[in-house]
């Protein structure tokens, strides 16, 4: 385990850092405070710290008091050394957000036992962060598809319009519904049914970019926003996905299926500032005339008043609906 | 024995002490010695600079290196005269820094020889 030494003195330090060496740690060794916050802040720098009181630069409870307001940091336990030993002083110390403190000349069993116990404090919090990951992940994730859920899709559906609202640009919404699932649920079962979904929805995520976003928007629904998307290209992106279902069949336990999918697109820019409740209702509209109109191909939500382009310019899967 | 001197407790040189710290590790407290001997006199010159300045601040900080050096290092009393130069600093006693100077020099010169002494030792 990585462990950081400050101390200006360098016979503590030297002794400190041979005994640590010793103990088995990876040994950072500085000699004032300045040099110990920049250790202290590198992405994989030590997690464990001897800190003298008395530094040069930035003194120990001065770094406590930095590395403390740091919040996007995994915890760093700090043990000030110090051979002031007051009481007013040991409170002054651990408020500075110090975890303990030992008093100099340390004694080595000491030492390593109030380091141990570090190691215990960092290892639980590890535990807690991942048990938090792991809960942030339940929460905003579809157990099944590992894609983001109707909840978490939705508040990104609503956070990228108003960011496209601000910077003027254009988000596309497309909502998309796998043909005639209920289909391969009653003809090959459920299980085959999640493996069919499974797969849409790794299609989907390997047809959009690294920045766009997949959602299980509900049973074989699926919602996928395009960030700032030129809106002439969109109806070429919403086909592409399309066509990510539609071109390959699907390897299940019961055989090899032909998949495709229906599609609403909306984008952001022509409709102006609206609901994402209004927007979301227009895409759906958009999907329900795919639907209509034979399945497999997509329909653009459009707003009454606008101009259809000539038709040439749009895939022949896509056409616009009003 | 002067006044200062009385006041000091412990060995000048607690070798034992030293010893359990390195776990009997020879070589390293044949580095942490050679460490020393580069040290402490750069150390002592700075705060006898800084003590005949009246440099209160620069003089505590001093005291207080020399504190954690010497008492790493098993040197008891030296160590306690550093602490109180330290205390004497703290509090700007100008008179008392400059007794406190020559007491921590006075318990130096008893703690070196001794250290020389077992370098030598330990050499041959």
């Amino acid at each position: 385990m990585k462990i950081l030494i400050a101390d200006d003195e360098a016979v503590s330090r030297r002794l400190l850092e041979k005994t640590l060496e010793r103990s088995g740690y990876d040994v950072t060794a500085v000699e004032n405070g300045k040099r110990a916050l920049e250790e202290l802040g590198k992405l994989d720098g030590p997690r464990l710290a001897l800190l003298d009181w008395v530094m040069p630069e930035v003194d120990g409870p001065g770094v406590c008091r930095a590395v403390r307001t740091r919040s996007q940091q995994a915890y760093v336990y700090m043990v000030l050394l110090t051979s002031k030993g007051t009481k007013e002083e040991t409170v002054l110390g651990l408020e500075s957000g110090a975890d303990d403190y030992l008093t100099k000349p340390f004694n080595v069993e000491e030492l390593r036992a109030r380091l141990r116990v570090g190691e215990r404090i960092l290892l639980l919090e590890d535990r807690l962060v991942e048990a938090r990951e792991n809960m942030r992940f339940r929460a905003t994730h579809d157990p099944l598809t590992s894609l983001l859920n109707r909840g978490a899709i939705l508040d990104l559906v609503a956070r990228e319009l108003h960011r496209s609202h601000r910077e003027q640009k254009s988000t596309a919404i497309l909502l998309g519904d796998i043909d005639h699932f209920k289909r391969v649920n009653d003809t090959y079962g459920h299980v085959v049914g999640d493996e069919v979904l499974v797969e849409a929805a790794n299609r989907l995520l390997g047809a959009v970019r690294s920045y766009d976003f997949v959602g299980r928007y509900g049973g074989e629904e699926f919602l996928v926003v395009l960030n700032s998307c030129d809106p002439h290209f969109a109806p070429g992106r919403a086909e592409e996905i399309r066509k990510s279902i539609s071109n390959r069949v699907i390897q299940t336990a019961k055989g090899s299926l032909t998949l495709t999918m229906s599609l609403g697109l909306l984008l952001s820019s022509e409709w102006g500032p609206r609901s994402v409740e209004e927007l979301l209702h227009q895409v759906d509209n958009a999907l329900y005339e795919a639907k209509a109109a034979g399945r497999n191909c997509i329909r653009i939500a459009k707003p009454a008043t606008m101009v259809e382009p000539a038709p040439a310019v749009l895939p022949q899967s896509v056409r616009l609906r009003r | 024995m002067n006044k200062n001197e009385e006041s000091l407790s412990g060995q000048v040189w607690n070798l034992a002490e030293l010893l359990a710290r390195v776990d009997n590790d020879q070589e390293l407290l044949r580095d942490l010695l050679t460490i020393f001997k580069e040290d402490f006199p750069l150390t002592m010159r700075s705060l006898e600079l800084a003590v005949a300045a009246e440099d209160f601040k620069n003089s505590a900080r001093l005291g207080h290196t020399l504190k954690g050096m010497l008492s790493s290092l098993g040197g008891q009393r030296t160590a306690a005269a550093a602490a109180r130069l330290e205390v004497m600093a703290s509090a700007g006693e100008t008179a008392s820094l400059k007794g406190a100077l020559d007491a921590l020099k006075h318990e130096a010169a008893r703690l070196q020889p001794e250290l020389d002494a077992y370098m030598s030792e330990v050499r041959h």
